[in-house]
């Protein structure tokens, strides 16, 4: 899914989605990663739907994840940050809270 | 025949937050000395509206998500407790049911408010209902009982004829006109436009306003809550979003003096800063939400406040509901001006509207007209 040609990348980064974990690099998006990851279901509407990102720029707030490697939990758009090492992410794809 | 310039609901019907409020309003206590004696002329019409609200899903077959709950309208200190107390005293005569009561009591209903909160209003019967689904909703049970509704077309002139009125309008299918006995002019912020082109003044003024949503949460929030000496109005809608408002400015444009209604009322930040502020002042844990949307909404209002619904004195056969509060009180409007056109219980329509008539304004149509 990552272009491949004429493409510099930061430094490989591993962070935690759903439990699992994803390769990444330094500078690309959290959103970026869970789409290159095949996460593109990122909540179920309330039919059980599955709901993904749309803008990419910070306005639908459909890609909201959570970040469980801070304290209190954070919910953050994931278009709008960027990875770092050892991050841990919980999508709503799961269950409807 | 309705004739809607947009879609049904795109105007301030749809912007608005969805608060059913029955108490008086805060904003009929701002002037100074007035204990909300405005305020206080609506709750005939409160005390409809809470009946029209209670039973309006039944009777359009739909589920508006209309919840009442209960509001509180909050206080923090002796002196906005003292206001509560008043004003529960007026809404109480005026035979609508609110009590007051103290900060433990408020938090023991209300377990979300601030330590702050020393006191609150309680009414049983306010709440909130979508904002999305209510004019919608309106237009398909109308078009069931056989109205036509025709969207994207424009009034371009409305004139009376001498036995009745003639309007020219203009719709995708390009122009054609109409004639009518009676008209109801019910065009929010343009309502004011249109009985211009009958040479009447409607006196109402736009007002562009801040509305908030927060991102979805476990529902915790079941009330509406308000606050008696600050802007606010918040709940919590059936998704989970938490909706904030109250009454915060957003700037018109203007265009050579004239105040541009074509346009959304742009942004001012300090409402924004200031609406959030009051609301994670009165219920802390909405400081941990994500902010997800801010909007702007145009609505209008009257010299004195009150809203506008009835016949015009200076030209028999036309109609107007408007003003503020049109949200909460838009559904008894509805009934009752339909009662006053189609000569329906004509004289209790006309006793209940009394308040919000046109007929109050009547001087300043002395040279208008006909």
């Amino acid at each position: 899914m990552r272009s491949q040609a004429d493409i510099t990348r930061g430094m490989p980064v591993t962070i935690e989605v759903d439990g699992q974990m994803i390769d990444s690099f330094s500078g690309e998006t959290l959103l970026a990663a869970l789409v290159a990851a095949g996460h593109m279901r990122l909540r179920n509407d309330q039919e059980g739907q599955p709901r993904g990102f749309w803008c990419n720029m910070g306005t639908c707030s459909e890609c909201f994840v959570s970040r469980l490697d801070v304290t209190p939990v954070r919910r953050i758009r994931a278009c709008l940050i960027t990875v770092e090492d050892g991050m841990r992410i919980a999508t709503r794809s799961i269950s409807y809270d | 025949m309705l004739v809607e310039q947009a879609s049904t609901g795109s105007g301030a019907s749809g912007q608005n937050a969805g608060s059913l409020h029955f108490q008086i309003e805060r904003r009929f206590l701002e002037r100074k000395g007035g204990l909300g004696l405005e305020g206080e002329q609506t709750a005939t019409l409160s005390r409809i509206a809470i009946d029209d609200w209670s039973t309006l899903e039944d009777r359009l077959g739909v589920s508006l998500h209309v919840h009442m709950n209960g509001g509180l309208m909050v206080a923090e200190n002796a002196d906005q407790v003292a206001i509560l107390k008043a004003k529960a005293d007026r809404e109480r005569a005026m035979g609508l049911s609110v009590e007051t009561i103290d900060g433990a009591e408020a938090r023991r209903r209300a377990p979300y408010l601030s330590e702050g909160i020393v006191a609150a209003n309680f009414m049983a019967a306010e709440g909130h209902a979508d904002t999305r689904k209510i004019a919608p909703a309106f237009a398909t049970a109308a078009t069931a009982a056989g109205a036509e509704i025709q969207i994207r077309t424009r009034l371009t002139k409305l004139e009376w004829q001498g036995a009745s009125f003639r309007a020219e309008i203009i719709g995708s299918e390009g122009a054609f006109t109409v004639g009518a006995k009676k008209v109801l002019v019910a065009a929010g912020v343009w309502s004011a436009r249109i009985a211009a082109m009958a040479n009447l003044h409607l006196p109402l003024f736009p007002v562009g306003l801040t509305m908030s949503a927060s991102e979805r949460t476990p529902h915790f929030l079941p009330h509406l809550v308000q606050h008696v000496a600050q802007r606010l109005s918040m709940k919590q809608t059936e998704a989970g979003n938490i909706l904030i408002g109250g009454g915060w400015p957003s700037r018109l444009h203007r265009v050579d003096g004239i105040f541009d209604l074509s346009r959304p009322a742009e942004l001012i930040i300090q409402s924004l800063r200031n609406n959030l502020s009051v609301a994670t002042k009165t219920v802390p844990r909405v400081a941990d939400l994500n902010l997800i949307r801010t909007w702007t909404g145009v609505t209008a209002v009257t010299p004195d406040q009150l809203p506008i619904a009835g016949e015009f004195p200076t030209m028999p056969g036309l109609f107007c509901a408007a003003g503020g509060s049109a949200f909460t009180l838009g559904p008894t409007f509805a009934r009752l001006v339909a009662d006053q056109m189609l000569e329906r219980e004509r004289d209790e329509a006309d006793r209940l509207l009394a308040v919000a008539s046109p007929a109050r304004f009547d001087s300043l149509n002395g040279f208008m007209g006909r």
